[in-house]
């Protein structure tokens, strides 16, 4: 229905928010026949350039235990300047610099076109943005002298007071000393020794040992700012930096025949964790790791160096033949806690011909909120254009990447938060609004995400937990408050306030108004979220059931049909894009092991979870384009979010006579959208140029609905095509199948 | 950003497979800034859902999206052996490409050309340039540290180096030039867009010494301005020779 599309849309436009229900069922028992749980999909830092932040803390909820911020919900009465908090009822004072507001002069934060908001509040000098490379020397010349000309290149695109460093690995790890003049100095660790952070700290002569006292007072950190060699602004070492990277060496211990380098990742990350633990707690910073192949000693090794020895594949993980899986896995796993608990964020950038291990490393990524890039080589455009990606500005000229970020969440009463799914960790905050069954990230209603993009985005879950039968609480509407901190690029702090609202509906007499208030691609994502959460701890065949469970409950619920009569199944339009959504999320990558490598679907989970609705759709279903005038001429283009594939039917040669002149068209408008989306797309996609019968379209034939295989191929009497190999049921099928089971009785 | 610097050059096929075309630093910031187009993101229900009569009473819910026939768009084509013949295929998406008037230039996919063939269009005079640079530089030697002025001069030396025997492309010399025209107007933000571009676009050719221009431009905006116009620096720009760098 036109209306709830435009508010919908309206309200991601506004507030980055898109719920699964609209129209809230105001007891539990009738929201959990809904199947799909009242949730959302959140953008905290979506971008509004038409937003301008204000200059003033925000107004807090006096009430210790709720602290909303004033809101356009509030009540007001600017008579006895006075505001009632609409989560808590609380009765406020505004404070003396709002004695001049009334009717007419409203504060922006009680406008309803602010419901989102940002705030613009510094405490304290502000701190620099910090870039750590981690760079590993085990890579072939060619790749090696690319990536070096990269992070030349990095450090002109660098925010200009940014801090920068330098720890280089292979079989040892060095950590650079960045200083301005004279000779350029390295600290060398063993590739295989574990240390502690603090061991580490004392090594690298970050701790003064003359200042601890006369009862023997640890040693002080000495003033990071002034004293840390290894972290210098970028404006100052430049030069060296330069010249330090274009001086670098291929890791120079020799690779016998029939092994692999000996790459000790897991100690050059364990280095640059604890120099920043060390020196700089709770700035914003990064770590972008550069790797070239897999660890292969020391902690956080993920195979051996012998060749004959291949990393684990999904095979060898069922059949719990991976040696190094679980103890590779926990390792970076406690090394991505440190990191996020400190605000710093680890990307990661792979580029090697066979799988480097990101499975067991991608938790450094995924709760840090870092990036996750994987390519061939160095040496392609995949890599160089991804990697000047990190670094893009927006159209105010700003970078795109924020630090330090921290989500709460608050609701009314008659909710409780269930969870989190996203690139975030909790900070186990407790508070009244919890619920007890968690989902995702729960037990908390606060997270912290290191870093964040303007695409960033959560799903958030949660419950309604009021009575059957209760009455629909007082004003009829529930609300949900989202209050992101964060550090901007340009080392502003920031506040982002995003206060929404929906109506409560009695279920059982407004059913049908609940329907047409489902956002069913908001639910597809949401529900998908949930069930690649689940695929990383549970058995894969467990989730797809689970998943089409799911899909036949909601069918139950809200098809309109005769019992056991499947051809009188229908869907209203509010759902009738749902299913297939479904079947394309069963043979997604998401859930399918099958044909990709385990660092394949990290990969493909680490963006699933992260992205907006828009791209997340698309990852789920790809969007096929189709451009031609008559049936001469065919092109399609495939938006398949990792890949751009156009292929082209063409009959031989008509585009290039003289009256199918304005065919010649067609042949660049799907190049045209597929160069804009090319252009900005985060991580740079794969761009596939193929056409019938080329060996390149099995892409773009593994994406489309089978419709014909090789099993149905002469037992459906359709007008003959090409058939696609495959042993997946089409869509068609698979809706058959769906409605059987819909309109049983059995079921 | 001249038109020349909008350009698309196509990926490294030999070390990654469907490497996607590489854009300069121009055609990428200028997509970044613009608002997108109409995503085109329209999807249609399966027939199976929509289609067929409703046999509880209630509203017949319509399609989405009217222009869509309600065929199965998911269908794999018509294969090239039949003839051809009216398959129903979905219309193009919406606000799209039907509707262009004219045709839209292609990718323009662009080869380097050798320095020798393009040398008659508008050749900048390497003295020119290095003769700005070193204004610049001289008016830094007052209050920036000796040791980073050397570093500087060390660079610029290897960039005139570099162009006198022809190691630098016309894009990078031409481009250089503007930069130099940008110092020279106190546009600090100009020139400093113009580097970026050029180390992102050129890295190869220019990685070793533009870090050397990066740095003056950073500390020629931070002087004093009187600095600028001393007699010995306007001296330096009446003059051509390079000798000061050394």
């Amino acid at each position: 229905m036109a209306t709830y599309q435009e508010f919908i849309q309206q309200n991601e436009d506004r507030d980055g928010v898109r719920f699964s229900w609209n129209l809230w069922p105001s007891s539990r028992l009738e929201a959990t026949r809904l199947v799909v749980p009242v949730s959302c999909l959140f953008t905290p830092l979506k971008e509004r350039p038409d937003l301008p932040p204000v200059q003033y803390e925000p107004v807090l909820c006096s009430r210790a235990n709720c602290k909303a911020v004033l809101n356009p919900l509030c009540q007001v009465d600017y008579r006895a300047k006075i505001w009632a908090c609409n989560f808590c009822f609380q009765r406020n004072p505004f404070p003396p610099s709002y004695a001049g507001i009334s009717d007419v002069n409203q504060p922006a934060e009680l406008m309803p076109q602010f419901s989102t908001i940002e705030y613009i509040v510094q405490r304290g000098p502000p701190n620099p943005l910090i870039f750590l490379y981690v760079v590993d020397t085990c890579l072939e010349e060619e790749d090696l002298q690319a990536l070096k000309e990269s992070l030349q290149m990095s450090l002109s695109l660098l925010p200009p007071n940014a801090l920068v460093g330098l720890i280089t690995f292979g079989r040892m790890v060095q950590v650079h000393e960045l200083s301005c003049e004279g000779i350029a100095k390295s600290y060398v660790f063993r590739g295989t020794k574990e240390l502690s952070s603090k061991q580490i700290q004392e090594m690298l002569g970050l701790t003064n040992p003359a200042a601890s006292g006369p009862q023997g007072r640890p040693a002080a950190p000495q003033d990071p700012a002034v004293t840390c060699r290894f972290l210098q602004p970028v404006h100052k070492v430049d030069m060296n930096l330069t010249d330090l990277l274009g001086e670098l060496q291929r890791d120079p211990w020799p690779v016998p025949q029939g092994k692999r380098p000996l790459r000790s990742t897991g100690i050059a990350l364990s280095i640059a964790v604890g120099l920043l633990e060390g020196t700089f707690p709770n700035t914003g910073a990064r770590v972008m790791m550069f790797m070239g192949g897999p660890p292969t000693q020391g902690p956080g090794m993920v195979v051996g160096d012998e060749l004959k020895t291949p990393i684990r594949s999904w095979h060898d993980i069922t059949k719990d033949n991976a040696r190094h899986l679980k103890k590779a896995t926990k390792y970076y796993d406690a090394l991505a806690n440190r990191a996020a608990v400190n605000g710093h964020s680890i990307d990661i950038y792979a580029c090697a011909l066979d799988q480097t291990g990101l499975l067991e490393m991608k938790c450094l990524s995924n709760l840090t909120g870092g990036h996750i890039a994987m390519g061939d080589s160095f040496n392609t455009s995949l890599f160089k254009q991804t990697f000047q990606r990190v670094f893009s500005k927006d159209h105010n000229g700003e970078f795109r990447m924020a630090f330090g970020g921290t989500l709460e969440v608050k609701a009314s009463r008659e909710l409780k938060v269930s969870g989190a799914i996203g690139p975030c960790v909790s900070l186990n905050a407790k508070g009244p609004c919890i619920s007890e069954n968690e989902v995702g990230v729960g037990g908390t209603t606060q997270w912290k995400i290191c870093s964040l993009s303007p695409s960033t985005t959560l799903a958030l879950y949660f419950e309604v937990v009021n009575q059957h039968n209760a009455p629909i609480p007082q004003g009829g509407r529930g609300a949900v408050q989202f209050v992101t901190q964060y550090q901007h690029s340009n080392t502003q702090r920031r506040i982002r306030v995003t206060t929404v609202a929906r109506n409560w509906a009695d279920a059982q007499s407004q059913i049908q108004h609940i329907e047409s208030s489902f956002d069913q691609e908001a639910s597809a994502v949401i529900m998908a979220r949930l069930g690649v959460f689940r695929a990383e701890s549970e058995e894969g065949p467990d989730v797809l059931r689970w998943l089409d469970r799911q899909l036949i409950r909601l069918c139950q619920k809200f098809g309109q049909f005769n019992k056991d009569d499947p051809t009188s199944f229908k869907l209203s339009e509010s759902l009738s894009l749902y299913p297939q959504f479904m079947f394309h999320l069963r043979r997604s990558p998401f859930l399918q092991v099958f044909n990709n490598s385990p660092d394949e679907c990290s990969y493909y989970r680490h963006h699933f979870v992260r992205q907006d609705l828009t791209q997340s759709l698309i990852m789920i279903q790809p969007i096929l384009y189709s451009y031609s005038h008559v049936c001469f001429l065919l092109k399609m283009l495939t938006n398949s979010f990792f890949q751009l594939t156009i292929a082209q039917w063409r009959k031989a040669g008509y585009q290039e006579q003289p009256e199918y002149e304005n065919f010649k068209h067609l042949l660049v408008a799907p190049v045209d959208d597929a160069q804009e989306i090319l252009q900005t797309r985060f991580p740079m996609p794969r761009y596939i140029d193929t056409e019938h019968g080329g060996s390149q379209a099995r892409f773009l034939l593994s994406k489309v609905n089978p419709s014909q295989t090789h099993n149905n191929l002469y037992s459906w009497g359709q007008e003959t095509g090409a058939p696609i190999l495959t042993d997946d049921v089409s869509l068609q099928v698979f809706m058959d199948h769906l409605k059987k089971l819909a309109v049983s009785s059995a079921t | 950003m001249e038109a020349k610097d909008l350009y698309i050059k196509p990926g490294n096929q030999e070390r990654g497979w469907n490497d996607p075309p590489q854009f300069s630093y121009g055609l990428q910031t200028a997509a970044q800034g613009a608002p997108k187009r109409t995503p085109l993101n329209k999807r249609v229900p399966p027939p199976q859902l929509t289609g067929s009569p409703c046999p509880v009473p209630g509203d017949v819910p319509s399609l989405t999206a009217p222009m869509t026939p309600p065929t199965n768009p998911l269908a794999p084509p018509c294969s090239m052996n039949t003839p051809p013949r009216p398959c129903p295929v979905a219309a193009p998406p919406l606000g799209g490409v039907m509707m262009m008037a004219t045709p839209p230039p292609p990718f323009p996919v662009v080869e380097h050309t050798d320095s020798a063939s393009s040398q008659s269009e508008n050749e900048p005079d390497v003295d020119d340039v290095v003769t700005l640079l070193n204004w610049a530089l001289t008016a830094c030697r007052h209050t920036v540290k000796k040791q980073v002025c050397n570093d500087v001069a060390k660079r610029l030396k290897l960039f005139e180096d570099m162009w006198k025997s022809g190691k630098l492309s016309l894009p990078v010399r031409r481009r250089m030039n503007g930069l130099v025209q940008e110092l020279k107007s106190c546009n600090w933000d100009a020139a400093d867009e113009i580097h970026r571009a050029l180390i992102v676009d050129h890295v190869n050719e220019v990685g070793q010494w533009m870090v050397g221009v990066k740095r003056l431009i950073a500390e020629t905006r931070n002087l004093n301005p009187d600095l600028l116009h001393t007699q010995e620096v306007d001296q330096s720009l009446d003059t051509s020779s390079t000798g000061n760098s050394d």
